[in-house]
C-alpha cells in the first residue's frame, strides 16, 4: 500500500506539473488519475489535516472565504479549494498538493467547500473537524432530483463523520436544522433574529412548506426570505431551535455593505457580549453567511475580535461580486445560479437609485445546470417597482433568448429589452449606454461570468483581476 | 370586454421546475389579447367549484409534495375534476399534474399509488430520470400549416403509457416524451391537455398558449371567433434556438 500511496502521489503531482506547463488551471484530472492509481489516496493523505467542510445548496463560496479570513487573522497554515472545485476529484488534487512526495502534510488545516451532492462522497474519505451546512434551496434540481434528495445526501454523507464532528447549522432553515436532530454530534445554530428584519410575509413558490417530520404546513412567526424564518410545525411541534450565535440587529442595509449587531450563548462564547460589525458584504443572504463563518469560528476557539475583524476586511471571493473600474464607469459582476439568489440580487438591484443599465447573460451548461426553467422561479416582477428608473435590459448568452421572454412576461416595457448575442458587442454597448459615474451591472450565470471575464480582461488589460 | 378566470390549483405544491412560468404566459397573453383576466389558486382544504373557471393550471411536484396532495385530490375535489372535464372545461396539466390524472402511478419497486383516474393513462416509476431538452410536434395545433414543433425540457423518473381512450399531444422528435418507447409525448383527452414539458412549457411556444385561451373562450362565448396575432419575436426566437440546437 506504501508504495502505490507514493506512486499515486507522485504521478499525480507529475500532472499537475504537466498541466501548469500547459498553462492548464487543472484541478480534478490529477485527483482522478490519483483516485484511479490509489482509492485509498484521500483518506490516507487527508487524516494528517484538522478539516473544515462547508456545504448547502447557497453561499458555500462567500462563506468558506469569510472562513479563510478567519484563519488568515488568526496565523494559520490552511489549504483551501477554490474555482468550483468543490466534488470529490478536486478535493482529492488539492489534498496531494499540500503533501510532500512521501505524503507529509505541509499545512495544519484544510478548508474545503463541497458540493452538496458530492458531499456524500467526500466523507467517504475525509474526517472533518466541523461541517457548516448553509442552507437548502432549490438549485440545479436538474442535476440532483429534488431538494429533498439533496438534504438526505447531506444527511447519510454526515454519518460518516466523526463521533465528535461539530455541525454549524442554520436554525432559521426547516431543512438545514432537521439535520440536527437526534443526533448526538455537538450542534451549534446561528440565524437572524425576528428583532433583527421581518420580512415579506408567505412566498407562495417556497421550497419548504411542509413540516419533514410530519408533513403538516409550517407556521411562520417570522420570515426572512424564502423558506427560512420562525417556523414551526403545529403538527409534531419541530421548531425553530434556538440559535447559539445570531444576528440581533439590522443597523443598517447598504448597497456594498451590511452593519449588523450579534451575539452569543455560552455554548460558544463564556463572556456575554454583542458585537456591532460591518459585514463587507450586501444583502440579508450574506448576513446568513457571516453569521455561518463566526459560528464556525467560534466552534474551532478562534477569538471572537478576529472574527469580527475577518468579517470587516473580507473581500467578495470568486465571482460573487467583482468591480473593475472602465474610465469613470465601473462594471459589477454578479453571478446568478438560482432563483433565492438571483431574487436578492434583484432586490439590492432595486436599492441603486442611479438609472439601471443591466445585462443578463444566461448559459445552460453542465456547470450552469442544463434546465432554464429556474428562471421562471425568478420575481423579475419585482423589477416592476422600479420600472421607471430602468434604462435598459440586455439579455445575452445560449440561453439569451429565453431570458428575453422572462422578461418581456414579467409585464416589462419591450422596447427597453434588447439581445445582443456578441459578449464584445455587449460590453461595448453597455457601457456606452451607462453615464459618466456610473454602473453598468453584469448578471452571467457560472460558465458566462468566466466566458465573460475572460473577455474583460482581454479588452481592457486587466490583470487577473479576480485573484 | 371578454373575461377569463383561470385557476392554480395547489400552487403551494405542484409548482416545480418554474411551473409558475406557465400562469404567467396565460395571464400575460390573455392580457394583451385585451381579455381581462383573474387568477385564483387554490389548494389542500379549500373548496374547488370548476364553474368558477375556464381553465384549471396543475404543476409538477416533488415525490414528497406529491403524497401529501393525494388524499385531498382523491377525496375532496375528484370528482369536480372529472365532472369538469366531461363538460369540455380546459386543463392544463404538467408532469406531476400529468400523472395525477391518471389511474396510478407504480413505483418501481413495485408499489401502486392511486390516483385521480380521470384519464385513461398510467405511471411506471423507473430508476433513472429522463432529464433534458425535448422537441416533440403536435398536429393539433398548427404552425402555417403545419404541424407545430414545441420545444420545452423534461425531468422526470416516471413512464406514462396512454390508454386506448387517449391521444398524445405530440410525437417526440428529440427527448424521451412519456416513456422513452413508444414516441409519443403528453395526452390530449377533451380540452384536457397534459404534457411532461417544463421550461416553462407556454412562453416560448406561444402558438399553444393561444390555443389553449382560443379553446376556453370558446367554451365561454358563443360568438367567439379567433384570437389577433401578438408581436412574438422574443417567443419565437427562444423556441427557434432550441430547436435548431438539437435537431442539427
Amino acid at each position: 500500500m506504501k508504495l502505490r500511496k507514493a506512486i499515486s502521489i507522485i504521478i499525480s503531482k507529475f500532472t499537475i506539473f504537466t498541466l501548469h506547463l500547459l498553462r492548464r488551471g487543472g484541478t480534478t484530472l490529477p485527483g482522478k488519475i490519483a483516485l484511479k492509481i490509489y482509492p485509498g489516496i484521500l483518506e490516507s493523505i487527508a487524516k494528517d489535516f484538522e478539516i473544515i467542510m462547508v456545504t448547502g445548496t447557497n453561499g458555500k463560496t462567500t462563506t468558506t472565504r469569510i472562513i479563510e479570513e478567519i484563519l488568515k487573522n488568526n496565523n494559520i497554515n490552511y489549504i483551501t479549494n477554490k474555482s468550483g472545485a468543490n466534488l470529490l476529484s478536486g478535493i482529492t488534487t488539492l489534498f496531494i498538493q499540500a503533501v510532500s512526495p512521501g505524503g507529509k502534510p505541509r499545512h495544519k488545516v484544510a478548508l474545503i467547500e463541497s458540493d452538496e451532492a458530492a458531499f456524500n462522497q467526500v466523507t467517504k474519505h475525509i474526517t472533518p473537524k466541523a461541517v457548516v451546512v448553509t442552507n437548502f434551496f432549490r438549485d440545479q434540481l436538474d442535476r440532483y432530483g429534488e431538494l429533498y434528495s439533496t438534504l438526505n445526501a447531506v444527511k447519510s454523507g454526515l454519518e460518516h463523520t466523526a463521533e465528535n464532528t461539530a455541525l454549524i447549522l442554520n436554525a432559521d432553515d426547516s431543512m438545514c436544522a432537521s439535520l440536527g436532530e437526534g443526533t448526538s454530534k455537538p450542534v451549534f445554530y446561528y440565524g437572524i433574529s425576528c428583532e433583527a428584519y421581518q420580512g415579506n410575509s408567505e412566498n407562495v413558490n417556497s421550497d419548504a412548506m411542509f413540516c419533514i417530520f410530519c408533513k403538516s404546513k409550517y407556521e411562520y412567526s417570522n420570515h426572512i426570505y424564502g423558506h427560512l424564518g420562525s417556523f414551526y410545525c403545529t403538527g409534531c411541534g419541530y421548531k425553530r431551535p434556538a440559535a447559539d450565535l445570531e444576528c440581533t440587529e439590522i443597523q443598517e442595509a447598504g448597497s456594498s455593505f451590511t452593519t449588523v449587531k450579534w451575539t452569543c450563548t455560552s455554548s460558544l462564547l463564556q463572556e456575554k457580549k454583542e458585537f456591532v460589525t460591518r459585514i463587507n458584504l450586501p444583502g440579508l443572504y450574506n448576513v446568513y453567511n457571516a453569521m455561518a463563518a463566526a459560528a464556525l469560528g467560534l466552534t474551532l476557539k478562534y477569538s471572537a475580535d478576529t472574527i469580527s475583524e475577518a468579517l470587516q476586511s473580507f473581500e467578495s471571493g470568486f465571482g460573487r461580486m467583482e468591480s473593475i473600474n472602465v474610465g469613470d464607469k465601473t462594471v459589477k459582476l454578479i453571478l446568478v445560479k438560482n432563483p433565492t439568489g438571483f431574487n436578492q440580487v434583484l432586490s439590492f438591484l432595486a436599492l441603486d437609485k442611479q438609472p439601471l443599465n443591466i445585462s443578463f447573460i444566461i448559459n445552460d451548461n453542465l456547470a450552469d445546470g442544463t434546465d432554464i426553467s429556474w428562471l421562471w422561479d425568478v420575481d423579475f416582477e419585482q423589477l416592476n417597482s422600479v420600472a421607471d428608473n430602468i434604462d435598459r435590459l440586455v439579455t445575452s448568452g445560449i440561453r439569451g433568448e429565453d431570458m428575453a421572454v422572462r422578461l418581456k412576461y414579467s409585464g416589462l416595457d419591450t422596447s427597453k429589452i434588447k439581445i445582443i448575442k456578441d459578449y464584445n458587442m455587449l460590453i461595448d454597448e453597455g457601457l456606452k449606454g451607462t453615464r459618466s459615474g456610473g454602473c453598468y451591472y453584469i448578471l452571467p450565470t457560472y460558465t458566462a461570468m468566466l466566458e465573460i471575464r475572460g473577455i474583460l480582461k482581454k479588452k481592457f488589460n486587466l490583470k487577473e483581476f479576480w485573484k | 370586454m371578454l373575461d377569463l378566470n383561470i385557476c392554480h390549483l395547489y400552487p403551494d405544491l405542484l409548482n416545480t421546475y418554474g411551473d409558475r412560468g406557465n400562469m404567467l404566459a396565460l395571464q400575460r397573453r390573455a392580457q394583451w389579447h385585451g381579455i381581462n383576466v383573474a387568477i385564483q389558486n387554490i389548494t389542500i382544504g379549500d373548496s374547488f367549484d370548476a364553474s368558477a373557471f375556464d381553465i384549471v393550471f396543475l404543476g409538477g411536484g416533488q415525490d414528497y409534495e406529491q403524497e401529501i396532495i393525494q388524499k385531498d385530490v382523491l377525496e375532496q375535489k375528484g370528482s369536480e375534476i372529472k365532472n369538469a372535464i366531461n363538460n369540455m372545461k380546459v386543463f392544463l396539466c404538467i408532469c406531476g399534474g400529468f400523472q395525477l390524472m391518471g389511474k396510478y402511478y407504480k413505483t418501481w419497486d413495485g408499489k401502486e399509488i392511486e390516483f385521480l383516474d380521470a384519464l385513461d393513462l398510467w405511471t411506471v416509476g423507473g430508476k433513472e430520470r429522463m432529464i433534458g431538452n425535448i422537441v416533440f410536434e403536435s398536429d393539433i395545433i398548427s404552425d402555417e400549416g403545419k404541424p407545430l414543433k414545441i420545444a420545452g425540457f423534461e425531468n422526470h423518473s416516471g413512464r406514462t403509457y396512454l390508454g386506448s381512450d387517449i391521444r398524445p399531444l405530440g410525437k417526440v422528435l428529440y427527448g424521451n416524451g412519456n416513456n422513452g418507447t413508444d414516441g409519443y409525448e403528453g395526452a390530449v383527452y377533451n380540452n384536457v391537455y397534459c404534457s411532461y414539458s417544463h421550461g416553462s412549457l407556454l412562453p416560448k411556444n406561444p402558438l399553444l398558449t393561444d390555443h389553449l385561451l382560443t379553446l376556453a373562450l370558446k367554451q365561454k362565448y358563443d360568438t367567439f371567433s379567433a384570437l389577433n396575432i401578438l408581436d412574438d419575436t422574443f417567443e419565437n426566437a427562444a423556441r427557434a434556438s432550441v430547436i435548431q440546437r438539437i435537431l442539427k
